[in-house]
């Protein structure tokens, strides 16, 4: 055992590359603030120096000088401040909890008892992996009000040594050292995974410690490791949420650009008065201009996919997802390092989801729910909930349907027991799924009436006040009302086709320690969670579902940040009273 | 079909809930139907007059709904039961909904009591889980410590169980 309460200092660069920053950061200020006065002097300069040649030589020197001794006070003083802190920042790890000492004048002290600890995460940007330096997050179970912990500038190793320590000293406290280990060491052979072209330059960024890091310490070997073909990288890249949203827009630009162009080209009343030849012209002028148009625009969005497309894939490049004992460790980014690691007893539910274009290609995203603390102070520690992505890790973003068993298997052998005996919606729900989404709950049924009452509006409008130039705008009013009811049509077939979809595929089933809700439609999203999960379940009804004899069943778990909440809409009633009665605890 | 819970409300609950809504109402009211009446008396205007008579009637309408024929419902339809393992509570009068709240999830149990509770010498439990908190809230203060006591000892007898 090594020697308690020893003061551990981030590393040196701590200092530097901050002060640099600091540095860079006032520069940068004191330059746009003295902006219009050094353009000032410069003109004076230029002026002056045409008439007296040895005198200016002087004055520049000078004016060289009193800049550089500027820069080397601040400079001086960005790195003195820095020492400062950097002398008062420590980390210790006492026999009960971890400490961290940080602040100068203002002390702070912050203590985190052993047992708190939920997962230790590390993020590096690029600067920082060159130098092999992370930032390292600690999270605690303490549910929303309680923040996240974050070490700026430490090696690799140093973190490494960090997260052991706090693992193994956790372990000990709760004294469940040994099973897990054992049972990690059993299944023993991590299987060989298949690789792909990131994988290289990623391993070669890991391997290259960096200046400063010395070689990582010995660790437990992981019993389950895979990274990502090829094929699926990118996939990921070229299939992601963005570009997507690019794909459609860019589709419904398109079609909108033709429709444009057919109106044009339909010869209209005006068109008459003049010549054919003439006419001709403009119809060949319109058609030019609406092709280029398309084509810029289809160029555009080509390019937005394919930069959000490398993006992506940058981001998902090295990733590698494994078991080591009782965790589970994800890490990825080639540009941005991105390490996250769960307790496998703080994985709250296991998520399957296909988007729409997952679906029609047969695969699917396998992420875990967990937790998480409300976002520290740090700004460096909230890029996971700014995207959309709090209290979920993904541990394959891309994955064929059919690989999903082996992974949880290997990845959460815990979870592997997962329920197959189904109970699939009420039949009523079929009917009532059609009406409420297309009708009340769907966007396309709103769009039809907002244009029904504008149209309508407009009409009366133009009816009651005789104006003649009221009744020659009603034509462009009509055209986009059309547009308008067009585009609720789509909308209300889409979400029928949802509709129908989602009361074939939708269903719950428990056994005897999970439970799965799959709710189906254009994109599916299946979550199993465990019945020591749930921290409580509830029935709803309305007088319709009622009169239906249907309930929706409400599951709430604790992951994300103040707990979710897990719903299945038209669960017939007797399967709602059966589930309740799964719900109580029994001894 | 799964039979009610057993455990009804304090029957003082109902006046309560009448203070609290009419405090509410009076204040929203105040907000609308002052401001419009005002207005109706300076202008003149009709329309304006008319605008203030259905604000009136909205108000007099909810107080009647509100005072008059909610609470007994309310109050029917409430019901709770402290179990071994878990409290089940089933409420709703259009949205009927049934919790069921292990023990083994409950973190932590208190009692609250606001002015108008203290002055009927009623009190609110709450029983909060990882993911949100659960209410009961009208019982006679002995009561409500007595089914405080008991719930925290439950949920202290589950953990241990586990």
């Amino acid at each position: 055992m090594e020697q308690e309460s020893v003061r551990h200092h981030p590393h040196h660069s701590f200092i530097w590359l901050g002060g640099l920053r600091t540095l860079f950061l006032v520069l940068w200020c004191a330059v746009i603030g003295a902006f219009s006065g050094i353009a000032a002097l410069v003109s004076e300069l230029a002026e002056y120096g045409s008439g007296h040649a040895s005198g200016a030589g002087m004055l520049v020197a000078v004016i060289i000088g009193a800049l550089l001794l500027f820069i080397l006070v601040v400079a001086v003083l960005c790195f003195g401040i820095r020492w400062v802190q950097w002398r008062h920042f420590w980390y210790e790890f006492d026999p009960a909890e971890f400490s961290i000492f940080s602040g100068v004048i203002s002390k702070k002290k912050t203590h985190v008892p052993y047992t708190r600890v939920q997962s230790v995460d590390q993020k590096a940007s690029l600067i920082q992996r060159i130098l092999g330096l992370c930032v390292v997050s600690i999270d605690t179970a303490g549910g929303a009000s309680n923040k996240a912990i974050t070490i700026p500038y430490v090696t690799k190793s140093q973190a490494e040594e960090l997260r052991n320590q706090l693992y193994m000293r956790k372990a000990q406290l709760t004294g469940v050292v040994g099973t897990a280990n054992a049972a990690a060491a059993v299944t023993g052979v991590a299987p060989a995974s298949a690789g792909n072209i990131l994988d290289g330059a990623s391993d070669f960024a890991n391997s290259a410690t960096g200046l400063f890091d010395a070689p990582g310490s010995f660790q437990q070997a992981p019993s389950f490791e895979y990274g990502l073909t090829n094929k699926e990288l990118l996939f990921t890249g070229l299939f992601n949420n963005t570009s997507f949203m690019v794909v459609v827009v860019g589709l419904v630009a398109f079609f909108g650009q033709i429709l444009q162009g057919l109106v044009d080209v339909v010869p209209n009343s005006d068109a008459v008065l003049e010549s054919t030849v003439e006419n001709m012209v403009a119809r060949e002028g319109a058609l030019m201009a609406g092709g280029i148009a398309i084509g810029g625009f289809v160029a555009i969005c080509l390019v937005i996919w394919a930069l959000s497309a490398v993006g992506t894939m940058l981001k998902f490049g090295g990733f590698k997802a494994r078991r080591r004992g009782d965790r589970i460790e994800v890490e990825r980014g080639i540009l941005q390092h991105q390490f996250q690691g769960v307790a496998m007893d703080r994985v709250q539910s296991v998520i399957i989801s296909q988007s729409f274009v997952r679906r029609i290609m047969g695969y699917c995203e396998i992420s875990l729910g967990k937790i998480d603390a409300a976002s520290g102070s740090n700004s460096e520690a909230e890029g996971g909930n700014k995207d959309g992505t709090a209290g979920k890790v993904v541990v394959h973003p891309f994955v064929k349907k059919s690989e999903c068993a082996r992974i949880i298997s290997g990845l959460l052998p815990e979870f592997s027991d997962m329920p197959t005996q189904v109970t699939p919606v009420a039949k009523v729900a079929l009917r009532r799924a059609v009406i409420r989404r297309t009708l009340w709950q769907g966007a396309g049924f709103w769009i039809i009436v907002f244009a029904a009452l504008c149209q309508g509006g407009m009409h009366l409008a133009a009816m009651l006040s005789d104006d003649p130039e009221l009744w020659d705008m009603l034509f462009i009013f009509d055209y986009g009302a059309a547009f308008l009811y067009a585009a609720g049509v789509v909308c209300m077939i889409v979400n029928c086709i949802g509709a129908v979809l989602w009361a074939r595929e939708s269903s719950f089933a428990v056994n005897r320690r999970f439970m799965q809700v799959s709710n189906g439609g254009i994109g599916r999203e299946s979550i199993t969670f465990p019945r020591q999960k749930i921290q409580f379940g509830c029935t709803r009804s309305n007088p319709f579902q009622r009169r239906a004899h249907t309930v929706t069943l409400r599951a709430t778990i604790a992951a994300g940040i103040g707990g979710t909440t897990i719903s299945l809409i038209d669960a017939r009633e007797e399967a709602g009273a059966a589930w309740l009665q799964w719900l109580e605890p029994r001894r | 079909m799964r039979p009610m819970p057993t455990s009804v409300l304090d029957p003082r609950i109902k006046k309560v809930w009448r203070i609290n809504d009419a405090i509410w109402i009076t204040i929203a009211a105040l907000c609308v139907v002052l401001p419009l009446g005002i207005a109706a008396l300076a202008t003149e205007d009709s329309l304006v007059f008319l605008l203030a008579v259905i604000a009136a009637i909205a108000a007099v309408a909810l107080y009647v709904l509100c005072l008059g024929v909610l609470p007994p419902i309310r109050y029917q339809r409430w019901r709770y039961q402290l179990t071994e393992d878990y409290l089940e509570i089933a409420l709703g009068i259009v949205w009927r909904k049934r919790f069921i709240i292990p023990f083994i999830r409950v973190q932590n149990t208190d009692t609250r009591q606001g002015p108008i509770m203290r002055a009927f010498g009623l009190a609110s439990v709450t029983v909060a889980t990882a993911a949100g908190e659960h209410v009961i809230p009208g019982l006679d203060v002995a009561q409500a410590e007595a089914v405080r006591d008991k719930a925290a000892e439950l949920a202290r007898l589950a953990r241990e169980d586990v």
